[in-house]
């Protein structure tokens, strides 16, 4: 089981902002993908995902052995992908708990059972401590930023996908909800789960590390290598990225 | 605007001489006026061109109870008019009176006579009068002093049959410190032809009564023209809460008016609309406080497919002698087609210093990176669509407080949805690529 993404040209309006990345997160395996603003990050998690404003162009994207390129967002969540937002939609009228069993009812054939449910939500809730009055309120509706995230999260454990991409689900958090939420990702790590964690900072990569780390830079991936990199990255910049990446071209 | 009550008719006159006196003066009017059209805002038409008035007549029937889905069996009462005739009464709980008007005018003398088109004059234009003067059957609601109902009293006005002419009028009492719910539904069958509703509603709401009031409109398929008027006039210290409901019609134009008319009354009032294929929906509101120390609450919501045209005026009018008024109305249109269009007008008339009055509108569309997140969890295209216009309109569905008509509004949202699924795709669509 893997997810595959290969030599993927993404555009979105009259300008190509992917030029050819591949990249495959086998399961059971943590991926960092690294870059500064604007080098092409959330367009990846976006199309990953299917989001309708962008546009692949070449290249391909493989779930489990089966081109989902073209297909539908609800098709591809129901193959298994999963994207915790950076900046979550709000949906007004249905609550929290309401949008957990819808989500997880149309990845199955029979709906889950009201008691069973329960219990899940029960466990999930208290491994993000989240409080229970969370669960009647409208998803995202006047949520601050941390319980916006933590609500992605939620969703992530609920649903257990195969493959789990964080778009920078690190960003806006103080260091107390950091590391809920990290605690959240570590304990949904498993050799049946693979990860591909998004972010700008390595701040996150302290609590959840990564066994591969790649770089994005203006559409590319300059550079990988393992959580190590990481390290690198934070303490010499994304500019000695930069430097690297001319010296090898010169 | 003649809102204000009529003068007193003089003792001597009966019920049925000033019903009849209205008939006479109401016909003249009708004859005189021409077909009426109500411009707004300068491109805002709704006209009666495509009615052929001549072609209807008020249809007349014998007793027998149609089948009706109105979302709750338990009732205080239930009266039926089909076409001109009122086919069905059922009268649970004999501490009030609901029976046809005709009836009332006779066996009610004191309470029509007191009561009966005090805030409804019969010079408002053209259909105004015609009901005025044709008005057949009708129906009557007392629920006296100090009596609190649990059950609903339910009303119906069908018209099942193309050429039917249905003129209408609804006089409901609530007495001093009683307590009730009033539901009034609009249905018709899917005919093929065209039809006519034109109604006349007044409801009078005494010192400290609370009133629970919807009007769930629903004409389906067939032709049905709906042109009335509805007043509500609340008196000091009681409380009426109305949801109009429009569901369908294949034109309406209405003018609801809620008259908070002294200190210490309060409305609010919750509209919720649902137009498509070709429907017109043209409605006006008013918020009217004629007293200092009323308090109101306005909020209406609609979504629009099709080619359908709907339009919301919303008026908050405070006269020179109401301060300390509390106020507001909001109203919003969602479109769920290309070929839709919607306004959302509010305004406000304040001749008073002193209250607190604000007001807003929006038209939008459905929000194609929340129909994005949706489907990132799995659910389809058409479910997420359904859940945002649910979601949208919930708000209003839950201040009906009703089960039984919360559930019958979700349902037939839903099936109308459901119809529409292609356009909202290819709307959403249209409007994703255009981002």
């Amino acid at each position: 089981m893997k997810l595959e993404i290969q030599n993927l040209h993404v555009r979105t309006g009259e300008r190509e902002i992917l030029h050819g990345v591949d990249l495959v997160v086998n399961k059971g395996e943590m991926h960092a993908l690294m870059g500064p603003n604007g080098s092409g990050k959330s367009t990846l998690a976006n199309t990953l995902m299917g989001n309708p404003n962008y546009e692949v162009t070449a290249g391909r994207i493989v779930l489990n052995g089966e081109d989902i390129t073209e297909a539908d967002p609800d098709e591809r969540a129901r193959a298994g992908l999963f994207m915790a937002f950076q900046y979550p939609a709000t949906i007004p009228g249905v609550s929290v708990a309401n949008f957990l069993r819808m989500a997880m009812n149309a990845g199955r054939e029979e709906p889950i059972k009201v008691k069973e449910f329960g219990a899940l939500l029960g466990k999930n809730m208290e491994l993000l401590k989240i409080d229970r009055a969370f669960t009647s309120r409208y998803l995202n509706e006047g949520f601050s930023g941390g319980e916006k995230k933590r609500a992605e999260i939620l969703q992530l454990a609920m649903l257990q996908p195969d493959f789990a991409v964080l778009d920078e689900t690190d960003s806006g958090l103080d260091i107390d909800a950091l590391r809920i939420v990290s605690d959240g990702v570590n304990a949904m790590r498993s050799a049946e789960r693979g990860f591909l964690i998004i972010t700008h900072y390595t701040r996150i990569l302290n609590y959840v590390k990564p066994d591969f780390v790649h770089i994005l830079i203006d559409g590319r991936i300059v550079q990988e290598g393992g959580a190590e990199l990481a390290d690198e990255l934070e303490e010499k910049g994304y500019e000695w990225v930069r430097e690297e990446v001319a010296a090898g071209a010169a | 605007m003649p809102l204000e009550p009529s003068p007193a008719q003089p003792v001597e006159d009966s019920a049925s001489a000033l019903v009849d006196d209205r008939r006479r003066a109401a016909l003249e009017i009708y004859e005189a006026e021409p077909l009426p059209s109500w411009r707004r805002s300068g491109f805002w038409t709704t006209t009666l061109r495509g009615l052929d008035l001549d072609a209807l007549e008020p249809k007349r029937y014998g007793p027998g109870l149609p089948e009706l889905d109105l979302g709750d069996d338990e009732r205080a009462a239930l009266i039926v008019q089909r076409g001109a005739s009122v086919v069905h009464t059922d009268l649970q709980d004999e501490r009030i009176v609901v029976m046809p008007l005709e009836q009332a005018v006779v066996e009610h003398e004191q309470l029509v006579r007191e009561h009966f088109a005090k805030r409804l004059p019969h010079d408002e234009g053209k259909f105004s009068a015609g009901t005025a003067a044709f008005w057949t059957g009708g129906v009557f609601i007392h629920v006296p002093k100090g009596v609190r109902l649990e059950k609903p009293i339910q009303v119906v006005w069908l018209i099942d049959e193309p050429g039917t002419a249905q003129w209408a009028h609804t006089l409901a009492i609530v007495g001093e410190l009683a307590e009730c719910r009033i539901r009034e539904f609009f249905l018709g069958s899917d005919f093929e032809g065209q039809a006519l509703h034109s109604g006349a509603f007044e409801l009078y709401a005494h010192p400290g009564a609370q009133v629970d009031l919807a009007h769930y409109q629903d004409w389906g398929r067939g032709e049905v023209y709906d042109l009335s008027t509805r007043r509500v006039e609340i008196r000091r210290d009681a409380r009426v809460k109305w949801v109009p409901i429009h569901l369908g019609g294949r034109l309406t134009r209405q003018t609801l008016d809620i008259i908070t008319a002294e200190p210490g009354s309060d409305m609010k009032h919750t509209g919720l609309y649902f137009t498509e294929r070709e429907e017109h929906l043209d409605l006006f509101t008013s918020d009217r406080h004629e007293a200092g120390h009323t308090t109101g609450d306005t909020v209406w919501k609609g979504a629009l497919t099709g080619e359908s045209r709907a339009s919301y005026e919303g008026l908050i009018h405070i006269i020179p002698k109401a301060s300390e008024v509390d106020t507001y109305l909001q109203t919003h249109s969602m479109l769920l087609s290309p070929k839709a269009k919607g306004d959302a007008i509010p305004s406000l008339i304040v001749e008073v210093d002193n209250v607190k009055a604000s007001h807003g509108g929006t038209v939008g569309e459905l929000d194609p990176d929340q129909i994005f997140y949706m489907m990132t969890r799995g659910v389809s295209r058409a479910e997420a669509v359904r859940v945002m216009v649910e979601g949208y309109f919930e708000e209003v569905v839950q201040r009906l407080e009703d089960p039984g008509l919360e559930e019958l509004v979700r349902r037939r949202v839903a099936e109308k949805l459901h119809g529409a699924e292609d356009q909202v795709r290819e709307f959403i669509g249209e409007r994703a690529e255009a981002t």
